[in-house]
């Protein structure tokens, strides 16, 4: 079996362009969540979310693509994988919204609802924009996927990849997932009545739903040897990834958790460890009552009552769709890498049915051998990665 | 791959053709244009009262397929099946709908269940709900290639375990308010289709242990991307993704008898595909088939060209018009997209000496 190596992370958040700016803003529990400046939000349930801010690149771009390019040119560099490797190193890319905030801005305008939309926008509407401008960027020209899982997406194009370097297709993947906000998906989870109108508060007794988010997260995976044979940094081990189905709703979790539960064992299983040697889950936490509620059941059912650590980082960037899951596994690598596991701010009552330690507000310094980070999405699709420390 | 996987069930719902394994091989014998949109009967027929209220028209499709290929490979449940769902444009009318919702209506037209047909993967989840698939489902967006890239993507995952088998193909339907979009930024005027077909992929032991009927084998596959401008065709011949599909059914470029390609009508994209293919066939470029002159271009025909090239393997037939006797126990299935996705499959007709 071939061993995963992560070499090269990358990322864009609302704490800014690079992976830097983004553990600084994770480890220190600074909440980025502040009121929307992208779109109107009048007569919705909530007007806050977490925008990166000051994004740069060019403007014919979409937003969403100059957040995936970023992300993955940093990841690359960091890695350092050369123009001439880049020949053949997979690229998957997890992704929901494409250009959809620019696509939206002609339609609206086109029904004389605002100004500035651009008819060209439309070119780039589709989710699979962001693979091809990056590969076309950053040349790019392994197999390329844009993979689809709603909200688990960034961590599914992670899990995929890892298949690729495991079976031999190819030594080198640059995996992530992107997604800036949306008129749409901000609209919708307002209809569903799941947003928070306050910044979100995981795991918390009285909290009422989620906030969204946008960014891009990157990482560069590579068969372990050849990692280590050219002398690349690397930050951990992809050790397992689990993906399941719940086959029970379009929109909402299984009850009782055995779609997610299934995730992490088969994360397990791949991995060839037993739950105790887990020391904390980046969970999906999105502070929907609902979610948090089942996805404690389903961590409690693995790994035991309080076995583990417990944080969200959607506490502090908000829900960021096809970049969660890869955001969230690249915060997990740098627990593992610094020690440190990251807060769950804005939690303040913990709820009673949720039965572990969320961390609340302020990161913990914790030695960790292993770590799982969970995704999870509209139509039941549970994504759950395992990373070892090196 | 590790293990071979075959294709054991096929279910297709498109304008030409309602069914399996068996409607596929009629329709190739004598394939004749059709109107492009599926007419509104025919999904009366494959989906229950509370399926047509509740699911959008992407998802009844996707649905009736699923239906389809599970019967028609008989399989006796779906513990251990997958899914891979290649789409284009995804359900773009709801998508639509639920903007037009809001525009004209201001916050009080938002739709809470249009929200979820939004996202992409509407169609994959729909799927699974109703066949009760709970392993990994995925959905693969790419333009013009993503059905054949989605039987690629779930043939590797059969092969290495990943999935005991996995349902996988594509799906999409006409939007008629794109088509003027389309149109105003200049794209090509290359016919549209609609549909859903999706195929089941089993390691070969597993569907002879249950007595499966194999119709098919996939024995090779690859997927790249080529260097391409976003939205544009390349000026390169690369070939790398023919390449290691056919070394991965231990074939040489001279033993390929035939090739289903994607040509749709677009022709840029066409002619950039006509140089890959010279590039690797040389001036020996076998027979070629593409079912979207007659079916129109949809992520359902790419996966009707894998399904129709196992048809050809057993056969030894190659649809036209005309249609053509060809030989050979196996051939290539070829697609390369706008902005560079580049697949390849080697598709056999699944008997136990094909990858000898």
């Amino acid at each position: 079996m071939r061993r995963i190596a992560v070499t090269g992370l990358g990322a864009v958040s609302p704490f800014g362009a690079g992976v830097k700016a983004y553990w600084t803003g994770v480890a220190a529990g600074t909440c980025a969540i502040t009121p929307v400046t992208l779109f109107d939000t009048d007569g919705l349930r909530c007007s806050v979310a977490a925008e990166v801010p000051d994004l740069t690149g060019s403007v014919r771009r979409s937003r969403a693509d100059r957040l995936a390019l970023a992300a993955a040119a940093e990841a690359l560099e960091d890695a350092r994988v050369t123009r001439r490797e880049r020949a053949d190193v997979a690229l998957l890319v997890g992704a929901v919204g494409g250009g959809m905030l620019e696509a939206e801005a002609w339609y609206w305008a086109r029904a004389g609802q605002g100004t500035g939309g651009r008819l060209s926008a439309v070119r780039s509407t589709l989710p699979s924009s962001h693979a091809d401008v990056v590969a076309h960027r950053l040349g790019v020209y392994g197999p390329r996927e844009t993979l689809v899982t709603a909200c688990s997406s960034g961590a599914a194009a992670l899990a995929m990849a890892a298949d690729l370097i495991a079976d031999g297709v190819v030594d080198v993947a640059l995996a992530g997932g992107a997604d800036a906000l949306t008129r749409i998906c901000y609209m919708g989870f307002s209809a569903l009545k799941l947003l928070d109108p306050a910044p979100c508060r995981p795991f918390d007794r009285a909290r009422r739903g989620m906030s969204i988010g946008e960014g891009a997260a990157f990482v560069v995976l590579e068969e372990e040897g050849r990692a280590r044979a050219r002398g690349a940094r690397v930050y951990a081990e992809l050790a397992g990834a689990g993906m399941t189905t719940d086959a029970y709703h379009v929109t909402a979790p299984q009850p009782d958790g055995e779609g997610m539960a299934r995730a992490m064992r088969a994360a397990l299983g791949q991995a060839g460890i037993a739950p105790a040697a887990v020391g904390y889950a980046n969970a999906h936490g999105t502070a929907t009552p609902q979610n948090d509620r089942i996805e404690a059941r389903a961590l409690r059912e693995v790994f035991g009552e309080g076995a583990l650590l417990v944080s969200s980082t959607k506490s502090m960037i908000g829900h960021t769709m096809a970049a969660a899951g890869s955001l969230e596994a690249v915060a997990t690598v740098l627990a593992l890498a610094h020690d440190l596991v990251p807060p769950t701010v804005n939690l303040e009552t913990p709820d009673p049915d949720v039965a572990f330690d969320c961390v609340p507000g302020v990161a913990r310094d914790v030695r960790l051998e292993h770590a799982i980070s969970n995704s999870f999405g509209f139509g039941g699709q549970n994504v759950t990665l395992l990373f070892r420390r090196v | 791959m590790t293990e071979r996987v075959v294709i054991t069930g096929l279910g297709a719902v498109t304008a030409a053709l309602g069914g399996g394994s068996a409607a596929l091989g009629a329709y190739l014998g004598d394939p004749r244009p059709v109107a492009p949109t599926i007419p509104a009967g025919t999904l009366a027929t494959l989906i229950d009262g509370a399926e047509a209220r509740r699911l959008s028209r992407a998802c009844q499709l996707t649905v009736a397929a699923a239906r389809l290929a599970v019967a028609d490979a008989g399989l006796p449940d779906c513990t251990g099946l997958g899914l891979v769902v290649g789409s284009e444009f995804g359900d773009l009318r709801s998508t639509l709908e639920f903007a037009d919702g809001y525009l004209q209506r201001g916050p009080s037209g938002i739709s809470a269940l249009l929200f979820p047909n939004t996202v992409m993967n509407t169609m994959a989840a729909a799927a699974a709900i109703a066949v009760g698939a709970k392993e990994l489902a995925l959905t693969l967006n790419a333009p013009e290639v993503a059905g054949e890239l989605a039987l690629a993507r779930a043939a590797r995952a059969v092969a290495s375990g990943r999935v005991a088998m996995a349902l996988a193909g594509g799906v999409d339907q006409i939007e008629p308010a794109l088509a003027p979009v389309f149109a105003a930024l200049g794209a090509p005027p290359a016919p549209r289709g609609e549909g859903a077909a999706l195929l089941v992929l089993e390691a070969r032991a597993s569907a002879l242990a249950r007595g499966a009927r194999i119709v098919g084998e996939i024995l090779g596959v690859a997927w790249r991307g080529a260097a391409a401008r976003p939205h544009g065709v390349g000026r390169g011949a690369d070939t790398r993704a023919i390449v290691r599909a056919l070394e991965a059914a231990r074939m040489r470029v001279a033993d390929v008898p035939w090739v289903y390609d994607s040509a749709s009508g677009d022709t840029a994209r066409d002619g950039w595909e006509r140089t890959v293919l010279g590039a690797a066939f040389g001036s020996s470029l076998p027979p070629r088939a593409s079912l979207a002159p007659v079916l129109g271009q949809s992520s359902a025909v790419g996966a009707l060209r894998v399904a129709a090239a196992a048809w050809t393997a057993r056969s030894g037939l190659l649809p036209g018009p005309p249609l053509r006797r060809v030989a050979g126990a196996a051939g290539l299935v070829h697609g390369i997209a706008r902005g560079g996705s580049h697949v390849a499959l080697v598709v056999g007709r699944g008997e136990e000496d094909d990858l000898a």
